[in-house]
């Protein structure tokens, strides 16, 4: 056996940077692999496993793109792939660009004792994208093959399998810059999938902005990244940017990060990396994983960026990361706020390089009753609500909040974020009713709430009614679609919510029954915690309610944002819930 | 099988620093909906397992795992097959 000695790709590249003004993703490519830059695999102790040269990259998916042609794929046709971390994913990404296919990332799991359901959603997902072609890691092909057998599918294996796979040598078309560039399913609805559509010039519009507006990208950078390339962060962000301007990148599994998170700062402080992100929950784990000896090992000087995105940003969990990290040199001004979302490719809007975090304190009485974000004087012990400055829309776009009939409001008014401009994507795949809820005339409704200052945009309300627990993201439908697995419930007797108390993030979930017998609601409240628990991990309170008491919207639906404000405001009582002495709630605690 | 009850007993001492005080642990528990655990606590035994074992625990086995049992199982075989 002849051992190889691989060295990661470098930083310095003697090709001259050009900032993401390609009309393709092909065509940036066929650019990138003219340099020595590239992508960089790490094992969980931050070993190098496999350096990637965008050369080396630019051949290996063309000769995917020659296999993928000779199974047969028309135009557009979607290709499926598990988006592990790994040479294979970027191979076949990059391979249907040469060949005008499409690639949908689908999700790795993380958690225990989830086949089933793991399947089912890959199943779904399977579907909703009419997937022709099937790709995973060796390691979770059996998945994919279970989830994969009702389709009639060209081709399901792995990446052995797929190379093993004859290859047409033929003239290639790349996807042109109106064709789709990617299907991104919007960060894990499992019952209700969107796949958010891409377009080659919308994705580059986007990445443009990126590279040189939200981060001033130069020729000695380097990026670091543990975020999945299955969410918009890690794959728009941390494949698809650096790659557009020639950067080398270090990655580190998301699992790998779980498990031992000081492998991301050790491997930024050796490569001397200069841009890497993380949601607040990345930040949080560090800070709580520090271990005395860390802080020597570490070198965080040279980190320039430290994006901050996708969850609402949380100010405390920054301010400890900060304050923990700064003897290994890190700068607390390197954070850089950010708002976006996949169905504007992902970014929005940056705040100000080289300030950090810029917070505003509102008046929370004010906000509550008027849904104005106006200033708390700087004495007196009224209410606060601290929200971070998220900057200005990148150039070409724009924001205006709006209100419930959507006509544009005033500075400082709370309202719904919408955003237009060449990032937006085209629509939902094969959806054309939740298309047309979400964009009107150009404009995309975000479903966030938020205000504007003269200093930029601030998100005062999460994506729609999301729920984000350790750093996922959940759909409130679909742990109400779970409850109706229990019986005797029905799917209208239930809604799902966060309520945020202090810092504290706790899944509530509200149920309205018939049953009396104090055992039997015991059972149900028990049966549903651990079903909760064993689908999503997270521990969910589950409260209910006597029948017709949740809270519906004027068109009869029912309203998640109504039942959270009465729950948080007395605790449940206005909707008919007895004094919590009394009550029976739980936690599911054995 | 004594590899075995060794791998279980000291996976049941990194469980009891992990999950709820005055939890019945026992080696068929449900680890996700009876013991508790979340998603980071998850990752935490995960990374003790490794640590402990000096072994990598593959993603993809982690889907048809439910308990201590189960888990033990799963480190033998990776260890056998080093």
């Amino acid at each position: 056996m002849t051992e190889l000695y691989i060295t990661k790709t470098s930083t310095r590249n003697p090709l001259p940077q050009r900032l993401a003004d390609f009309t393709t993703l092909a065509e940036a490519l066929d650019y990138a692999a003219q340099g020595v830059t590239g992508y960089n695999f790490h094992d969980g102790r931050g070993r190098l496993i496999a350096p990637l040269r965008y050369a080396e990259l630019r051949q290996r998916a063309l000769a995917a793109a020659y296999r993928l042609c000779r199974l047969g794929l028309k135009r557009g046709d979607k290709v499926a792939i598990i988006a592990d971390t790994s040479p294979l994913f970027m191979e076949i990404f990059y391979g249907c660009q040469y060949a005008g296919f499409v690639p949908v990332p689908l999700p790795i799991n993380m958690s225990l004792g989830n086949h089933a359901s793991y399947v089912e959603r890959l199943a779904r997902l399977l579907r909703s994208c009419e997937a022709r072609v099937a790709i995973a890691p060796a390691e979770m092909q059996s998945f994919l093959t279970e989830a994969g057998s009702e389709f009639e599918l060209l081709f399901s294996g792995d990446g052995e399998a797929f190379h093993r796979l004859d290859a047409n040598v033929q003239p290639l078309e790349p996807s042109r810059p109106d064709e789709l560039a990617y299907l991104q399913y919007t960060s894990g609805s499992t019952g209700f999938p969107r796949g958010v559509m891409i377009d080659q010039a919308t994705v580059m519009a986007n990445l443009r902005g990126i590279v040189t507006h939200g981060l001033g990208v130069r020729p000695d950078d380097r990026c670091v990244s543990w975020l999945p390339f299955y969410h918009d962060m890690g794959l728009v962000g941390f494949v698809l940017g650096p790659m557009a301007s020639q950067l080398s990148v270090d990655y580190l599994g998301a699992r790998e990060f779980a498990m031992r998170p000081m492998q991301w700062l050790a491997l930024l402080s050796r490569n001397r990396g200069t841009i890497a992100f993380a949601p607040p929950f990345g930040y949080d784990i560090c800070a709580r994983r520090l271990r005395s000896g860390d802080l020597e090992r570490l070198d965080l000087s040279s980190w320039r960026v430290a994006g901050v995105g996708a969850e609402p940003v949380r100010t405390d969990v920054l301010e400890r990361f900060a304050e923990c990290f700064a003897p290994a040199g890190f700068d607390s001004q390197a954070f850089l706020p950010c708002y976006g979302l996949a169905e504007c490719s992902l970014a929005v809007s940056f705040a100000p390089l080289g300030q950090g975090i810029a917070v505003e304190r509102i008046d929370r009485a004010h906000l509550e009753h008027h849904a104005h974000a106006r200033p708390a004087s700087a004495c007196g012990d009224m209410a606060v609500t601290r929200f971070v400055n998220c900057g200005h829309a990148l150039p070409g776009h724009d924001i205006v909040i709006r209100d419930q009939q959507g006509q544009p409001l005033p500075e400082r008014a709370v309202g719904r974020v919408t955003v237009r401009g060449p990032s937006v994507m085209s629509g939902y795949f094969q959806n054309p009713e939740k298309t047309s809820k979400v964009l009107r005339d150009g404009w995309l409704d975000t479903g966030d709430l938020g205000y504007l200052t003269p200093e930029g945009l601030f998100i005062t309300g999460r994506h729609r009614d999301l729920i984000f627990v350790n750093g996922r993201n959940i759909w409130p439908e679909d742990l109400e679609h779970l409850a109706g697995r229990c019986q005797g419930i029905r799917h209208g007797d239930v809604v799902a919510f966060t309520a945020a108390a202090e810092d504290e993030e706790a899944v509530v979930m509200l149920v309205q029954c018939h049953l009396s017998d104090a055992q039997r609601r015991r059972d149900l409240v028990n049966e549903l915690t651990s079903l909760i628990r064993s689908d999503f991990g997270v521990a969910c309170r589950v409260v209910l309610l006597p029948p017709r008491s949740l809270p519906r919207t004027s068109s009869g639906k029912l309203s998640r944002s109504e039942a959270c404000r009465r729950y948080l405001q007395d605790g449940g009582e206005s909707l008919g819930l007895a004094p919590p002495a009394a009550s029976l709630t739980g936690t599911g605690a054995p | 099988m004594p590899q075995h009850e060794q791998i279980l007993e000291r996976l049941m001492a990194h469980l009891e620093r992990l999950a709820p005080p005055d939890s019945n642990l026992h080696p068929d528990i449900d680890l996700v909906s009876e013991l508790g655990l979340d998603s980071v606590k998850v990752m935490d035994l995960m990374l003790d397992a490794e640590d402990e074992f000096d072994i990598s625990v593959p993603l993809n086995i982690l889907a048809d795992i439910r308990t201590p049992n189960q888990l033990a199982q799963a480190i033998n075989k990776l260890l056998e097959s080093q």
